[in-house]
């Protein structure tokens, strides 16, 4: 890729345009404008070379590489991997999420503990901070071998349909120090807007189809690429929650519940996407 | 009856049957209260056992098991209880300085717990905001709002300058579920939630002072 440098000359300066004029950048038009221009020259593609050349490197304590993780289709099978997560897992019995079942991995294969693994995905609130992790990295590369697919999420066991209904349960809970329920402001919100952001219907069929395909997605707020967890998350912390532990049982759960929305849908994963925002 | 969740919940009866196979809203009601707490002991990271406390709430359990709609008896229970839970500043002034209100309505700092190693917990030094915005158009000079919330602009001009008003609005900032039981409206006041009660009185202030900006929009504003 030659164009390296002017594509991340390009990222950078959207990134100090979004820093010195936020109140100009928060318009959805301007946005739109922005995805139109990046369109054919997505910086998040990086994501997918970097998480190759990571997925296939001998690291860790034990210096093994990726190539023998399950994700559910067979060991080293990642071709369509990504359109049936988060799913049911016999050897850790736990329903996990992509990035979560990367972290199993990582831990059983390599020998590196969650801990180190998530280590840096978030720095700080006003995300000045915020660059690129591993773990997304090595997530995109997986993610983009589903591309052209459709989600395939439905509840196919007991332990997937107690996630389901967890997830369900996390979505419309009001709760933590603003009183909310992630379902105030993404279900039944048709015409609703949050600081001059439209609020996006998770529970809309087409809506949730349209955003999950997208993830992870370069974002060009943070000139990074942003998966599942970290969207989960970036919520959880407008709720003023405490910290959702990436793969964890509700991380997987919320997951797993707009997913079985997105899976309904005719839309189909592209990734890395590409959003204003996010 | 809260009419505003009445209709949304309206709403959700009547799109319920294209968004999910059941007739029924149903917010995870198979899993139980308890069955979720202990699902989210293994799932948040806490710093401190205390901040739990932000997935407990008394008024929201029952807002929650009731899907917004208590019934008599237990708008009764949370319209008191959440009216005495409001203090007052302590020189008693509940009418405080706009211009120290302006910047607590537009601000969003505050409340925010980190993990070790993030540098995202908020910084207990700096005063907390309440990024009204989010739900509300409050002065029209001001270049993003929301709209889950009312219009805010021209309150003080629309309404009578007494100290009923005043304290109604005080009330309504400091905890929203006092005359409303499960507004969606987040609740400001107590050592749960954002504002202390002098910032409260700077908030009422900047909606009900003639002076202020939220009384004052230009001319060709819409
Ligand atoms: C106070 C309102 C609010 C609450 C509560 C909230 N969100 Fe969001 N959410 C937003 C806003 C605003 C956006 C940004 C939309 C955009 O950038 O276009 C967003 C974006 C998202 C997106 C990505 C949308 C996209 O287009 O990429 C997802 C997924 C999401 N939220 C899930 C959740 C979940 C899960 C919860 C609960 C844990 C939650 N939200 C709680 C306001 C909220
Ligand atoms: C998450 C959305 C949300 C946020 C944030 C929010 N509000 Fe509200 N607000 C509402 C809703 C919904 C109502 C109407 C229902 C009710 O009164 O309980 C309301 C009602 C009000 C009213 C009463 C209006 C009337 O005519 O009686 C006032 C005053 C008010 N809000 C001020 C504020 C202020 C000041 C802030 C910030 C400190 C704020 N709100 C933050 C949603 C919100």
């Amino acid at each position: 890729m030659k164009t390296t440098t002017k594509r991340l000359v390009f990222g950078i300066s959207l990134l100090a345009g979004a820093l010195t004029a936020p109140q100009v950048l928060a318009s959805d038009d301007k946005f739109a404008a922005y995805r139109e221009a990046l369109a054919g020259d997505n910086p998040g593609e990086f994501w997918i070379d970097d998480g190759k050349k990571l997925f296939f490197e001998k690291r860790g304590p034990k210096k093994a590489s990726l190539e023998q993780c399950d994700f559910g289709l067979g060991p080293g099978v990642l071709k369509g991997a990504y359109a049936q997560l988060p799913r049911y897992f016999q050897d850790t019995r736990k329903v996990e999420t992509l990035e979560g079942r990367i972290l199993t991995c990582m831990e059983k294969l390599q020998g590196i503990k969650p801990e180190e693994a998530v280590k840096m995905t978030y720095l700080n609130a006003a995300e000045e901070d915020s660059r690129p992790d591993d773990l997304t990295k090595i997530a995109t590369y997986i993610a983009a071998q589903s591309n052209g697919m459709k989600f395939a999420v439905q509840p196919r066991n007991a332990q997937e349909q107690h996630a389901l209904e967890l997830g369900k349960k996390m979505f419309w809970r009001r709760q933590g120090a603003m009183d909310l329920a992630c379902a105030d402001c993404h279900a039944n919100t048709k015409g609703k807007q949050l600081r001059g952001v439209d609020l996006p219907d998770m529970t809309d069929i087409k809506t949730a189809g349209k955003v999950m395909t997208a993830f992870p997605a370069y974002v060009l707020k943070d000139s990074n690429v942003r998966g599942q967890w970290w969207r989960n998350e970036r919520c959880v912390l407008a709720m003023r929650l405490p910290w959702l532990k990436l793969g964890s049982e509700i991380d997987a759960a919320l997951t797993l519940y707009m997913l079985n929305f997105a899976s309904q849908s005719e839309e189909k994963i592209q990734v890395p996407g590409i959003k204003p925002r996010a | 009856m809260n009419k505003k969740h009445y209709l949304t919940f309206a709403l959700a009866l009547a799109m319920a049957g294209t968004a999910h196979a059941e007739s029924t809203p149903d917010w995870g009601d198979k899993i139980s209260e308890k069955e979720f707490l202990e699902a989210a002991k293994r799932s948040f990271y806490l710093n401190d056992p205390k901040e739990f406390d932000r997935l407990l709430d008394e008024t929201l359990e029952v807002c929650n098991a009731t899907k917004n709609r208590p019934n008599a008896e237990q708008t009764k229970a949370i319209l008191a209880r959440e009216q005495k839970s409001i203090v007052y500043p302590k020189d008693g002034k509940l009418f405080g300085d706009w211009k120290k209100g302006q910047k607590v309505v537009e601000e969003a700092h505050g409340g925010r717990i980190g993990y070790p190693g993030f540098a995202d917990a908020d910084n207990p030094k700096h005063p907390n905001g309440a990024n009204c915005y989010a739900c509300h158009a409050i002065d029209p000079n001001f270049p993003q709002a929301g709209n889950m919330g009312p219009p805010l602009t021209n309150y003080g001009k629309l309404r009578p300058k007494n100290d009923a008003m005043v304290k109604y609005t005080y009330d309504k900032v400091y905890n929203s579920k006092a005359t409303n039981p499960c507004s969606l409206m987040p609740r400001y006041g107590g050592p749960k939630h954002l504002l202390t009660p002098e910032q409260v009185a700077d908030v009422v202030a900047f909606l009900l002072d003639p002076e202020s900006p939220v009384n004052n929009p230009p001319v060709n504003a819409k």
